[in-house]
């Protein structure tokens, strides 16, 4: 398919275009003269959507009160977690902490869980009870497991059966199953159907845990079971385990019975769609998931559990003045990554600040490139360029792409070492961290 | 596998349906005020002349779904489904497509219910439509809009496998509540190459799909299927059995030229 193939040059020139964007828009900002506060922006979730559009808001708009709800001190990304289980970083490396968007650009950082939206009273509420007050309301909740709709899959399962797909003690888990579990085991991934956080993260996944197994125990099996047939960068994907594991890892799609619909968390095994029964030494599910809850007290989520946004600003389609952005979103054909929702956060930040000032929302433009990490000294990527045409959402035509099949091993090993550049920048974009590697 | 180039281009283009559900219009009329079925030949002349009740046969789509190649579509006609009243047969067509047939199923009451899971291609956002005729002759309509994007993270591997080529999978009824119709599973790995997509030389792969498909209990027939070229890649088609009965479930899959393959199950079904 023509999207598939590399159009790198077009895919630069057009991100520079984007990046150009939104440097004339932030000369062009409302000035809000002679009023003390234009308006209070209330924002939940810190993560990759919420820091930066707290962060960028303060840039465009000092004058704006900004008050970012989130309970956490210090945010450990999911990007990289990878990583982190492959033994190529340390987990420390990717938490951050939220004093320079306090100290440096003015956000009023609250750390709490926001528990429910009063829409029309304009309140968020925390747990406590404190309230807060917004104009306008950011969420980028990410995203939350539907528990139970994989069969025998709930939280409790998850404690045996991690999932590990927020950052956390869910990753610590899986890390020490790996390293209690013999040389010789099996690991599986029990992949979902889309929907879901981060397209390329199961891929990513078993390639760092087969890293993980060539280093310290190479006679163990990674076994892929998907609910799907075919999966972003899947070509790139199958070369690099080929070229970096040999048969370490076999992948099993839809087709090919690998879509799970039960799972044993107790005996560690999983049953297929056509009745095949797997046992896992470490057994990694990855749920069927939704948006963040705080979108359902909200009521900006629909029947399919994801939020339909406004394509020019996300606002949401069903709450006015209730803004969302990242994962929690249908904003496809953009993917649910993190770069992705620190480019929504900022077309976002400037549709606020335009709307709180009586303004129409600038024209938007989105870029997204998603790293992965196939092993230390070999990386791919596809990159994409977003708009709106006729009122939808759509790739740039001739837009973004993937990188090469059959590139030199000097192509993939560069292409690792701007994955790690690219984490540190879009950490330092998004909360102004700049983590020791 | 990969989508035919016109597939494609389509996704980029079409979202016609789409505005459609933003404005809130009752589902089955259009912004000319006529019924997705009036503007599909295939299905007016199905219809000869008569009008299908709208709403009681309901389809169950992702309203968004990022991959046109293989969309779950879940249908169920609201009837009885007793030897003197039951649906005889559900039509399924794909609006936008470039040939809008996508399936006709033929029920008998041994099946308990007239529902069907199966995974469809999509030219772009469309509507997707739903006829059936009972055994009396009342037809019956239903339709939902979905909206289809592609994803730059979701690109269409190039990896197909052809060594499990025509492998037959059945899973038969288990765990069935009593007095509720058991559900079978099946699929078989076939290309269902549509006859649109071309080879890296520029040439048109042939067409190659599974026409038929047959499913009886102890040599009584329970469903039959025609698929056509908008059925994905891998014919998968869950279907069900009444309660009460028990016996050997024999499947047939058939390619246009009497090429098939075969699978059986034993399928045990409580009262």
């Amino acid at each position: 398919m023509d999207t598939t193939r590399m159009n790198r040059r077009r895919a630069l020139k057009l991100m520079g275009a984007a990046g150009a964007g939104t440097l004339l828009a932030a000369c062009g900002f409302p000035a809000f003269a002679g009023r003390s506060s234009p308006g209070r922006v209330a924002i939940v979730g810190g993560g990759f959507g919420g820091a930066t559009a707290a962060k960028y808001i303060k840039r465009f708009a000092p004058s704006v009160d900004v008050m970012l709800v989130e309970p956490r001190e210090r945010f450990y990304t999911c990007p990289f977690t990878n990583l982190y289980l492959g033994g190529m970083r340390d987990f420390e490396s990717l938490g951050h902490d939220y004093r320079e968007l306090r100290d440096r650009y003015g956000v009023r950082v609250i750390h709490a869980m926001a528990e429910d939206v009063d829409v029309p009273g304009r309140r968020l509420i925390l747990a406590g009870g404190e309230t807060v007050s917004w104009d306008r309301l950011i969420l980028s909740p990410g995203i939350d497991f539907r528990w139970g709709e994989l069969e025998g899959y709930d939280r409790a399962a998850s404690e045996k059966a991690p999932h590990a797909w927020k950052a956390g003690s869910q990753t610590h888990l899986l890390r020490r199953q790996l390293e209690e579990m013999e040389d010789g085991g099996t690991f599986i991934l029990v992949a979902p159907d889309d929907p879901f956080r981060c397209p390329p993260g199961p891929y990513e996944r078993v390639s760092m845990v087969a890293n993980y197994f060539k280093n310290h125990k190479p006679r163990s099996k990674v076994l892929l079971l998907d609910a799907k047939d075919n999966f972003s960068k899947q070509g790139l994907f199958m070369e690099g385990w080929r070229e970096n594991y040999g048969d370490m890892i076999e992948w099993v799609g839809r087709s090919g019975d690998g879509r799970v619909i039960r799972v044993d968390a107790d005996a560690l095994e999983v049953e297929t769609e056509f009745g095949e029964i797997h046992r896992a030494s470490v057994l990694n599910v990855v749920p069927p998931q939704k948006a963040g809850f705080i979108a359902d007290r909200a009521g900006v989520a629909d029947e399919s559990g994801w939020v339909p946004v406004n394509p020019r600003t996300f606002e949401s389609r069903q709450v006015n003045g209730v803004y969302v952005i990242g994962d929690a979103t249908q904003a496809a054909p953009m993917p649910k990554s993190g770069f992705v929702a620190n480019t929504q956060a900022k077309v976002t930040a400037r549709a606020v600040i335009a709307d709180l000032a009586g303004d129409a929302p600038p024209e938007p433009h989105w870029v997204n490139t998603c790293y992965s990490v196939i092993a230390p000294d070999w990386g791919i990527t596809v990159a994409g360029v977003y708009e709106v045409h006729d009122g939808e959402l759509r790739e740039v035509p001739g837009s973004g792409g993937v990188s090469p099949m059959d590139a030199s091993p000097d192509f993939r090993r560069r292409e690792a070492r701007f994955a790690e550049a690219w984490y540190a920048a879009i950490a330092e974009d998004t909360w102004g961290t700049r983590p020791a590697v | 596998m990969d989508l035919p180039r016109h597939f494609s281009r389509g996704i980029l283009t079409a979202a016609a349906g789409f505005a459609l559900l933003v404005l809130g219009a009752p589902s089955w009329v259009n912004a000319q005020g006529r019924a997705a079925w009036e503007r599909i030949d295939a299905a007016t002349e199905l219809l000869d002349g008569a009008t299908p009740r709208a709403g009681s046969i309901r389809l169950d789509l992702p309203a968004v779904t990022q991959d046109g190649s293989s969309v779950p579509v879940t249908v169920e006609v609201d009837h009885p489904m007793n030897p003197d009243d039951h649906v005889e047969a559900l039509y399924l067509f794909a609006a936008g497509n470039p040939s809008p047939e996508v399936a006709e199923i033929h029920f008998t009451p041994l099946a308990g219910k007239a529902r069907i899971t199966t995974r469809i291609r999509l030219d772009g956002s469309q509507t997707v439509v739903a006829l059936a005729r009972t055994n009396r002759g009342e037809w019956l309509a239903g339709q939902r809009d979905v909206r289809v994007t592609v994803s730059g993270c979701l690109s269409q591997g190039n990896s197909s496998d052809n060594s499990d080529f025509m492998q037959a999978r059945v899973r038969p009824p288990s765990r069935m509540a009593p007095g509720e119709p058991g559900e079978v599973r099946t699929l078989i790995n076939h290309p269902m190459e549509t006859g649109l997509r071309k080879n890296p030389d520029g040439s048109l792969i042939p067409e190659r799909i599974i026409e038929e498909f047959r499913a009886e209990l102890d040599g009584e027939k329970l469903l039959a299927a025609r698929f056509h070229r908008a059925v994905s890649a891998n014919p998968y088609l869950l279907f069900f059995v009444a309660p009460g009965r028990h016996g050997e479930l024999a499947l047939r899959w058939e390619e246009g030229e009497g090429a098939g393959e075969s699978a059986t199950a034993t399928a045990s079904i409580p009262d």
